[in-house]
């Protein structure tokens, strides 16, 4: 329903000469994600996850390469376009206003205020407090607030995908669970293609697929099992503090 | 009485469909148009006749005043002294606002220069809209002026909104604060071609204990322009905040100036300023929700200034 062909982002860089240089950050991606899979995508901050997220939104625009959604060329297609087309996508860093509450953003992404939709929209993502609703997305919410806030605003699109970027920062223990079941519920019921970029190893065992990036390329896609000796080999990398240039394992 | 032009300005300005209920007085064109009182609440027109003094009885609680302003005569600038005496523990709503309609050519404006002696303990909310409009290329200028004196615990929350339609504004408010008294300014301005908008606050906290907090909130459209002055002056043991955020849309252009005055060892005074455009993080989490560019630059300015 997705396919993502040789996808290539960079970005200008200022080296430290005051000249310019292209940084590759998204270095030719290539996948087709089927429709109502469950995939969890992970790999070490910086590879590119959530660059290659906004690709797909259409928040960067990206360098080459093409994006198909069900059989249609929406490369070219701007935010709004691929929002209406089913694509949604909750920010790793929500935005935070001011003046707008919980209420107003439920209601503009589920493109209607009705009081009885609203309630029940937040029955479906699991908000038992009412007094929730008209909370001010401001930067007074809590770190694990805001990203409730930002999980509902997407389910509320009934988008045909769904990408969560890293949903589970800042949520409490007791909520991680009801999180991922929550997910695989809308995966089920909705048939939704459900994306979740995430380190934690609940989103990795919920999923059909995981994929693995690293240094902009999917350096694996398929059961948990097989990425486990990868992953294991990342975080040798990265918790070494200037590890030596050779230490082969850090760039296969 | 009240025209179908009337009534558009009276909604716009004051939320009434038509003459309201309880104490009110309503202008029109620099004339009185209507007045009623009520038990508690007295409305007289002042010595020398240029504007109305409102009392409210001490212990009034739970009632409102209107006192609306209409103008659509063309040529006229209308200058209005109103007074405000709050009776001792007393808990009242003064709903003012002017409404302009400008057919012509010709200049119109509204200068109010409204004074408020709040008793002790008393509570006041005073809400006041701007607002002009017509076909008429006329300049349409509002000059409102606020002094405000707080006795022991008294509180003021005053609302002040101009909506659209205004060619200049140059507004001034003042306040003096007793001890335990308590100010809430917020301020909602947007202006948009060639409009410009100046607000000069002076805050003086003389009391032991008062608190104010000074919201305001810009929106400069087109190649309009917006000037924000706010010092606290702080005389005694008190609590002073100044916030004023200021978005630019098109070529707006804005100047805000804070300043904080501490002339006491144990004030406190803190402000946080801000002018930028609208940030990008919003405006794409709304289009990611299906709005386009203009849906969510609308949105966002709405609650902005809500
Ligand atoms: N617009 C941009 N301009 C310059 N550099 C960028 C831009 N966007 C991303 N980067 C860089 O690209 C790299 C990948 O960033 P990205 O946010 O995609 O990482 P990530 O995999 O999501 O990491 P994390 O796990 O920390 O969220 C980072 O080094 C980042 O600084
Ligand atoms: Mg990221």
């Amino acid at each position: 329903m997705l396919e993502l062909k040789d996808l290539f982002f960079s970005v200008p860089v200022t080296d430290g000469n005051g000249g310019t240089s292209m940084r590759t950050i998204i270095n030719g991606v290539n996948f087709a994600f089927e429709k109502g899979k469950f995939y969890a995508v992970t790999g070490p901050n910086g590879s590119g996850k959530t660059t290659l997220a906004k690709l797909i939104m259409g928040i960067n625009p990206i360098t080459s390469g093409e994006i198909l959604f069900d059989g249609n060329n929406i490369t070219g297609l701007s935010i709004t376009e691929r929002a209406k087309a089913g694509i949604s996508y909750s920010f790793q860093q929500p935005a935070r206003f001011k003046g707008i509450t919980f209420r107003d953003l439920l209601a503009i992404a589920a493109g209607t205020d009705d009081e009885a939709t609203l309630l029940a929209l937040l029955r479906r993502v699991g908000i038992c407090s009412l007094s929730f609703l008209d909370q001010p997305v401001d930067t007074k919410l809590s770190g694990g607030e805001i990203k409730k806030i930002e999980l509902a605003t997407t389910i509320a699109r009934s988008p045909k995908l769904a990408i969560y970027d890293e949903p589970d920062t800042g949520i409490d223990l007791w909520t991680i669970g009801p999180m991922v079941k929550l997910l695989k519920r809308e995966r089920d019921e909705n048939h939704t293609t459900t994306v979740v970029v995430s380190h934690n190893r609940a989103f990795l065992e919920a999923a059909d697929i995981v994929l693995l990036m690293n240094q902009g390329q999917l350096a694996y896609m398929g059961q948990l099992e097989g990425a486990l000796p990868l992953l294991t080999d990342l975080s040798i990398c990265n918790y070494k503090a200037c590890g030596s240039i050779d230490d082969v394992r850090c760039f296969r | 009485m009240l025209d179908a032009l009337d009534k558009k300005l009276l909604r716009t300005v004051a939320d009434l469909e038509g003459i309201p209920k309880g104490a009110y007085n309503i202008r029109k064109n620099g004339k009185l148009l209507a007045r009623d009182v009520s038990a508690n609440i007295n409305i007289e027109t002042n010595a020398d006749g240029t504007g109305i003094i409102v009392t409210i009885k001490p212990g009034t609680v739970n009632e409102s005043v209107h006192i609306p302003v209409i103008l659509s005569q063309a040529g006229l600038y209308d200058v209005v002294y109103n007074n405000f005496i709050i009776g001792e523990g007393s808990d009242v709503t003064i709903i003012a606002g002017c409404g302009i309609h400008c057919g012509g050519l010709e200049p119109e404006g509204h200068a109010g220069i409204h004074e408020f002696q709040v008793g002790r303990k008393a509570k006041v909310t005073y809400v006041e809209k701007h607002f002009a409009t017509g076909p008429g290329r006329g300049r349409r200028t509002l000059n409102p002026t606020t002094k405000v004196f707080l006795a022991e615990g008294a509180q003021a929350e005053m609302e002040l909104t101009q909506i659209g339609g205004v060619d200049e504004a140059n507004r001034v408010n003042e306040a003096i604060l007793g001890p335990n008294s308590v100010l809430l300014i917020t301020e909602r301005v947007m202006t948009e071609g060639e409009q410009t908008a100046v607000s000069r606050n002076e805050i003086v906290l003389s009391g032991e204990n008062s608190r104010a907090n000074m919201v305001s909130r810009s929106v400069m459209k087109g190649d309009s322009k917006q000037n924000f002055y706010a010092t606290m002056d702080a005389q005694a043991k008190c609590f002073g905040h100044i916030e004023c955020d200021a978005i630019i849309i098109d070529n707006g252009t804005n100047e805000t100036i804070p300043a904080l005055k501490a002339k006491h060892p144990d004030a406190e005074l803190t402000h946080e300023a801000s002018i930028g455009k609208i940030a990008s993080d919003q405006l794409t989490k709304l289009m990611s929700l299906g709005l386009t560019y203009d849906e969510a630059v609308n949105r966002i300015i709405q609650g902005f200034l809500k």
